[in-house]
C-alpha cells in the first residue's frame, strides 16, 4: 500500500465522522450481542471426599503454573423464588422453581429462570428492587459465588466457592471457562473440550481427588441459540446447582 | 544516520557537491532514501498529532459551552489545513521513495547498483538499512557490538519473513520443484485455469471451498464496512451499513468491467464463527497481493484492515505466520500470489476442528508465546495445484516440519 494513502483515508474518515457530528446526534449504539463462548463446570469430589478452600487455592496455583495471569475477583449470585401466598392450594400451577441470577459479567442485568417451563428472560438489575416492594414472590434461599479470575491467552478462567449467604460452609465449587475468539458454541466445541482436558492434566499434578464436571445442556429447549449469550450462562448455572445439590455432599460444619 | 551522510560526504566529495546530477550514483541514492525514510517517519509523527487536534478541534465545535463557534470553527480551519499539508508532504516523499525503488520490489531490480542495495522497508515497518551492509563488509567504521546487532537484526527478520531461502542445496531443489508446479498452474494443466484476473480467483474459489464468503472492495468501502461490523461499537446498525455498502459496490459492478477492476484494492474472506481474513491489493485493481490479517468473526473497527492486528491471541500468531506464507508465494514472481494465498487462507475453515498433524491434538501450549493455541500452521508448498484443502496440513507453532 502507498504510503501516503492510508493515511489519507483515515483522515478522510475523520473528516466524514466530522461532518457527522454537525448533525444531531445519533442514538446510542445498540448493545454487542456477540459474547465468547462460556462452560460453567462445577467440581465433582471423588467417594468419601469433601468440598473445602482448599481446592480453591490448589486450582488458583494450577492455573499459574499454565501461566495464567490473575485478572482479580468475580461474584454472581443466584436467589430461589417462592410464590407469597394467603392460600397455597388455590394455585397450583405456579412455579415451585423460579430462580434468578445475576452474573459478573452483566452487572446492569438480572436473569430469570423456570426451569420446568424452560424459560430464560433477562431484565435490568433494578427489578430486584421492584420484586422486593411488590412482594408478590420471596426469596427463600440466596446462593452467592466468588473468587478469583484468570486470564490464559485467549481463554479466561474464574474459580470461585458456592457459599449459601449467612453462611460460611462451601456448599460446593463452580468454574467458568470462557473463549474469548468465537462465539458459536458449535465451533468452540472442541477446543474446550481439549482445554478441560489440558486442564485435568494440570490438576492431577495436585493431590485434589476428584474433578471438574460439564454437564450436556440443550440450549434449544430454553430457545436458546448456537451463538453465546449471557442467558446461556443463567441456564448453565440454573443445572449447575440443580447438579450439585443432588450429587455433592455439603462440608462438615467446624 | 549522521555518521553514514559524513562518510559519504568523504568518500564522494565530488557527488556530495553535485546534487544536481540526475544519474546520482549509488551510495548518494542510498544515503538520500534513507533520508527521505526518515523525513517521511517525521511527517508521520506530525500526522498523528495533527489527528489528536483535529480531534480536539471537533469536540470544542460540539461543546459550546468550552468556547465560542467562531474560535472552535478558526481552530478547525487551521488543523484541516496543517493536516492537508502534512499529508501532501507525505505523498510527495512516497512518490519519491517509490520512484527510487524503495517501496516497490527493489531487490531484483538493481543488480547494477555496485553490489549495494536499496533500504528495504520490511512488512514489519523496520528498515534493512545500508549502513549495516557496509558495517558487516568491514568498510565502515564501527564497532564489534554494531557489527553483532546489525547481524542478528537482519537474521532474526530473514528467518522471520524468508525462511524457505537458505543456502543450502537442498531447498534450492525444492524451491525449482514449485518453481515448475507454479508455472504449471499458469499454462493450463490439468484443468485451464486463468488466475490472472479476479473473477476468476473468485468463482474458483466459490467452487472449491463453497463455505467461505469471498468479497471485493475498494479502500474507502472496506473502511466503511470494517466499522460498521459488529463488535465496532460504532453508531450504525450494522445490517443497515453492510447492505448500503454491498448496494453500492454491486452499483460499481453494472457500471463498466475496466473501472470496477480498478477500484477493488481489499479482498475479505469470511467464514462464519471462525475467522475474517482481510487481504490488501496493491496496487488497487491487480491481484498482486501485499499485506494479509485475520480476525475474529465477531471483530469490528478501523483496525480491521490488511496491517492490522486482532485483539485476540490466535489470530494475531496466524497473521505473523501469514506474512511469511505471503512472502514465499510473491518470491515465485509467477504471478499466481494472489490465488495461493486465498486457497491457503480458505484452509483455515478447520482452524478450530483440525487436529495437529503431529501431536494429534487441537490445543497444545505455544512453547515461545506460553499460551493455549489451536494449529496455526497450514502447509502451503503444496498448494496451489492441490485439488482440495485436505492436503493442507495443520501443526502447531513447534510441531511444524518448517521449525529447526
Amino acid at each position: 500500500m502507498r504510503f501516503g494513502d492510508e493515511l489519507l483515508l483515515r483522515s478522510s474518515s475523520l473528516v466524514t465522522r466530522g461532518v457527522r457530528i454537525a448533525v444531531p446526534p445519533p442514538p446510542p449504539p445498540p448493545q454487542r450481542t456477540t459474547m465468547p463462548v462460556k462452560w460453567v463446570l462445577y467440581w465433582q469430589p471423588n467417594q468419601g471426599s469433601t468440598v473445602s478452600t482448599q481446592i480453591l487455592n490448589e486450582a488458583a496455583q494450577c492455573v499459574e503454573s499454565i501461566n495464567g495471569v490473575k485478572e482479580g475477583r468475580w461474584k454472581a449470585a443466584l436467589n430461589y423464588y417462592k410464590p407469597m401466598l394467603r392460600d397455597q392450594s388455590t394455585h397450583p400451577d405456579l412455579p415451585r422453581d423460579f430462580l434468578g441470577i445475576s452474573l459478573a459479567d452483566q452487572p446492569t442485568k438480572y436473569y430469570f429462570l423456570i426451569r420446568s417451563q424452560r424459560l430464560v428472560v433477562e431484565a435490568d438489575a433494578s427489578i430486584q428492587l421492584i420484586m422486593e416492594k411488590l412482594q408478590s414472590y420471596k426469596s427463600k434461599v440466596s446462593i452467592y459465588f466468588d473468587g478469583f479470575q484468570y486470564l490464559l491467552g485467549d481463554f479466561r478462567l474464574r474459580v470461585g466457592r458456592v457459599v449459601p449467604v449467612h453462611s460460611e460452609t462451601i456448599r460446593g465449587i463452580v468454574m467458568e471457562v470462557e473463549y474469548l475468539p468465537i462465539s458459536s458454541m458449535e465451533k468452540a466445541r472442541k477446543v474446550m473440550e481439549e482445554f478441560v482436558e489440558i486442564w485435568h492434566e494440570a490438576l492431577s499434578k495436585t493431590s485434589l481427588s476428584g474433578k471438574f464436571v460439564n454437564i450436556e445442556l440443550n440450549f434449544g429447549e430454553f430457545g436458546l441459540a448456537d451463538t453465546y449469550t449471557p442467558q446461556h450462562t443463567g441456564v448453565q448455572y440454573a443445572i449447575v446447582m440443580a447438579h450439585m445439590i443432588a450429587t455433592v455432599q455439603p462440608a462438615a460444619r467446624g | 544516520m549522521q555518521s553514514l551522510q559524513q562518510l559519504q560526504l568523504l568518500q564522494n566529495p565530488t557527488e556530495a557537491a553535485n546534487s544536481q546530477s540526475e544519474l546520482e550514483a549509488p551510495p548518494k541514492q542510498v544515503a538520500q532514501a534513507m533520508e527521505r525514510l526518515n523525513q517521511a517517519a517525521r511527517v508521520i509523527a506530525d500526522i498523528r498529532l495533527g489527528a489528536d487536534r483535529v480531534f480536539e478541534a471537533f469536540f470544542l465545535t460540539s461543546h459550546p459551552r468550552t468556547s465560542t463557534t467562531d474560535t472552535s470553527l478558526q481552530l478547525l480551519l487551521k488543523e484541516d489545513a496543517s493536516m492537508r499539508q502534512h499529508l501532501h508532504d507525505l505523498r510527495s516523499i512516497g512518490k519519491k521513495l517509490e520512484e527510487s525503488g524503495v517501496l516497490t520490489e527493489s531487490l531484483r531490480s538493481r543488480s547494477n547498483s555496485w553490489g549495494l542495495h536499496m533500504p528495504l522497508v520490511c512488512p514489519d515497518g523496520a528498515v534493512v538499512a545500508y549502513a549495516w551492509k557496509r558495517q558487516l563488509a568491514g568498510q565502515a567504521d564501527v564497532t564489534l557490538d554494531d557489527c553483532r546487532l546489525a547481524l542478528k537484526a537482519f537474521t532474526d527478520q530473514k528467518r522471520r519473513f524468508f525462511p524457505h531461502i537458505d543456502d543450502g542445496v537442498k531447498m534450492e531443489s525444492r524451491s525449482k520443484k514449485h518453481r515448475a508446479s507454479h508455472s504449471l498452474l499458469e499454462h493450463g494443466g490439468e484443468e485451464p485455469f486463468d488466475c490472472k484476473t479476479l473473477p476468476d480467483i473468485q468463482s474458483r474459489l466459490e467452487k472449491l471451498v463453497p463455505n467461505v464468503k469471498v468479497s471485493t472492495y475498494g479502500r474507502l468501502s472496506w473502511l466503511k464496512r470494517a466499522n460498521s461490523l459488529p463488535g465496532s461499537g460504532s453508531d450504525d446498525d450494522p445490517p443497515e451499513a453492510s447492505k448500503l455498502v454491498f448496494q453500492s459496490s454491486s452499483k460499481l459492478r453494472s457500471g463498466l468491467e475496466a473501472e470496477v477492476a480498478d477500484k477493488v484494492a481489499v479482498i475479505e474472506l469470511y467464514v462464519p464463527s471462525v475467522f475474517r481474513a482481510v487481504v490488501s491489493l496493491n496496487p488497487a485493481g491487480s491481484v498482486d497481493p501485499d499485506s494479509v490479517a485475520f480476525f475474529s468473526p465477531d471483530e469490528g473497527g478501523s483496525y480491521l484492515y490488511s496491517r492490522g492486528f486482532s485483539a485476540h491471541h490466535v489470530y494475531k500468531h496466524i497473521t505473523e505466520h501469514a506474512s511469511t506464507v505471503l512472502q514465499y508465494f510473491l518470491g515465485f514472481g509467477t504471478g499466481t500470489a494472489l490465488y495461493s494465498l486465498l486457497l491457503w487462507i480458505c484452509s483455515f475453515e478447520s482452524l478450530f476442528s483440525k487436529p495437529c498433524s503431529k501431536c494429534g491434538r487441537l490445543l497444545a501450549m505455544d512453547k515461545k508465546s506460553a499460551l493455549i493455541l489451536p494449529p496455526l500452521h497450514r502447509a502451503y508448498q503444496e498448494l496451489p495445484l492441490a485439488a482440495n484443502l485436505d492436503v493442507c496440513e495443520a501443526y502447531h507453532g513447534g510441531c511444524s516440519p518448517d521449525d529447526s
